[in-house]
């Protein structure tokens, strides 16, 4: 409880500095003209910030929740195939069916389950850690390759940068519109996995006590297939696929509340959001006058992370 | 020894007569050549080229062969002559390998290289006084540079700009408009409402298909851009190879610019 108030407040500073970032211009277009300096920050950074909140919570929870029902601490939807799902879903929707934003929002998510239930289905109930990564990487790369295939068969040559461009992530540029899409959606389904707090707990007890605890493991597992579906699409169509922060939160926050998956869903969206902000607010410093692509940004502070992690597990 | 040169020479001749079978392979080249060609001697076009989301022109290429740009998809067609403008590398030497001629009509990077690719297209199909007609349609359509440009930004969708030196920004110059220095070649919405130009120029690419840089066009904060920002729209197809297609474009944009 202290730890996600700690967490909380955390956010406030962050969601602050990502609002009002750049305080010079603001205040300078502030000056020239009242409205537009409005316009700026309703239109433009409270969509920015908004958006890095909701899609960083939704990572780091869906990461908690599928390392907890997966008792894997590999396991997070960008490793285990639901992002890559979620793009080329996303991708068919807006590219070939021709679809606007809801239609690649619904393409994402079900792409999203599609990758998911594969991984599922291909890796069995209680699947060892090798089983479940091996199924996730060939989805992975099965996603990755009929992305790069529809790429070769998009209708006109600009698609190819567009996609290429959205794949690495971005939240920059994004309207009130995206986040009245996105928001919601994550809200529900997050609100869905945070309710399943109690019987991701006894299922780290094992499936057979967590059975007489009461616990429907069955319905749990497709309760946070779902969900994390559902929420990792959203999160995919609007901002592009972000990697690494659904890995990365829940090793930083399991030993914090001892090592109880249950427990660790709550800070781990509170930490997924604090993280991404901040990551968002770090593409913004110019790098070689160009804003850095915030996929990029989180891979490169992700994949050390997992090397870490296979390090440390060997 | 000479006699056989001279014969050989000869002999050689009906390459340089007119071609009667004439494939284009990519977009920039389709520009002229569905500009220039006689009726009946264009024989394929790039399916981009016979796109109408792609290319001005692409009414002309009805009915057309549409290939996607390699050479083995017109080498049935038993073409005479092969136009070819960026692209794959390979196409020019495997045409010619197979023994057709090829005329590869270079990226230009000033008006002078589009009027000069305007005249090669035009000596390589046998329409030296079509050519003449076109450059001199180009010239007047693009007219003099106004006196006193005002400073503008053309953005197409996703805040992608053009460069201030470029051959973009040449042509923007005739229809009376600066393009502004932009670093990067990419503005972005916060960037353009912190800073707006005098003048802001859209050039839509492909509208009907949902894209991000579609909806970058259509974000709420571009609207609300104050009035004093001039919005101008620009058909962004003809901006793609900056060929002859763009200059009555840029002549619509100098009498929308005066008025």
């Amino acid at each position: 409880m202290r730890l996600n108030l700690a967490l909380a407040l955390l956010l406030v500073p962050l969601a602050a500095l990502s609002l009002f970032w750049d305080p010079e211009t603001l205040r300078a277009v502030a000056a020239r003209d009242p409205a537009l300096a409005q316009t700026l920050l309703l239109e433009l950074r409270l969509p920015r910030t908004g958006l890095a909140l909701v899609i960083g919570a939704s990572l780091g929870l869906g990461g908690a929740a599928m390392q907890g029902l997966l008792r894997n601490a590999l396991a997070s939807p960008d490793v285990l195939g639901p992002s890559t799902g979620a793009s080329l879903g996303a991708v068919i929707a807006g590219y070939f069916l021709g679809g606007g934003v809801l239609a690649v929002a619904a393409g994402g998510m079900a792409g999203a389950l599609l990758a998911l239930g594969l991984l599922l289905a291909l890796a069995g109930p209680a699947a060892r850690t090798a089983t479940l990564v091996l199924a996730g990487v060939a989805i992975s790369a099965l996603g990755g390759a009929l992305v790069n295939l529809g790429l070769s068969l998009a209708p006109s040559p600009y698609a190819l940068y567009d996609v290429m461009f959205w794949l690495l992530g971005s939240l920059a540029d994004r309207s009130l519109g995206q986040l009245a899409l996105a928001a919601p959606i994550i809200a529900i389904a997050g609100g869905v996995l945070l309710a399943q707090a109690a019987a991701l707990d006894s299922l780290a007890l094992g499936e057979d006590v967590a059975e007489t605890l009461g616990v429907s493991v069955a319905r749990l597992r497709w309760t946070i297939v779902v969900a994390t579906g559902v929420m990792t699409g959203a999160g995919v169509a609007v901002a592009g696929s972000i990697g690494f922060i659904g890995l990365v939160v829940p090793h930083l926050v399991r030993p914090l509340v001892g090592n109880r998956p249950g427990a660790a869903l709550w800070p781990s969206a509170l930490a997924g959001a604090a993280l991404l902000t901040a990551a968002d607010i770090a593409v913004r410093l110019p790098v070689n006058g160009q804003e850095l692509k915030l996929g990029v940004l989180t891979a490169l502070i992700g994949a050390p992370f997992f090397l870490w992690l296979v390090v440390r597990a060997r | 020894m000479t006699r056989l040169a001279a014969l050989l020479l000869l002999l050689a001749t009906p390459a340089v007569a007119a071609p009667l079978r004439v494939a284009s392979l990519n977009l920039c080249s389709d520009d002229y050549a569905l500009l220039l060609a006689a009726p009946g001697q264009l024989v394929s076009v790039s399916r981009l080229g016979a796109d109408a989301q792609e290319s001005a022109l692409a009414a002309r290429a009805a009915g057309l062969h549409r290939n996607r740009g390699r050479v083995t998809d017109v080498v049935a067609l038993a073409p005479d002559l092969v136009l070819t403008s960026g692209g794959d590398p390979n196409a020019a030497a495997s045409a010619r390998r197979l023994g057709i001629r090829v005329v590869e009509l270079p990226q230009p990077q000033t008006l002078a290289a589009v009027r000069a690719n305007i005249r090669r297209a035009g000596a390589a199909l046998g329409r030296e006084a079509a050519a003449e007609a076109a450059v001199a349609a180009f010239d007047a359509a693009l007219g003099p540079a106004p006196a006193g440009p005002v400073s503008a930004l053309l953005v197409s969708g996703g805040g992608l700009t053009i460069a201030p030196d470029g051959l973009a920004a040449r042509y923007l110059r005739h229809a009376g408009l600066v393009q502004q220095a932009v670093p990067r070649g990419s503005v972005s919405l916060e960037r353009l409402l912190a800073d707006p130009p005098m003048v802001l120029v859209t050039g839509d690419y492909h509208p009907g298909q949902m894209s991000l840089n579609q909806s970058w066009l259509a974000h709420p904060a571009l609207a609300a851009l104050p009035a004093r920002v001039r919005r101008l729209h620009t058909d962004g197809r003809v901006w793609t190879c900056l060929g002859p297609s763009l200059a009555p474009e840029i002549a619509r944009l100098r009498q929308e610019v005066a008025r």
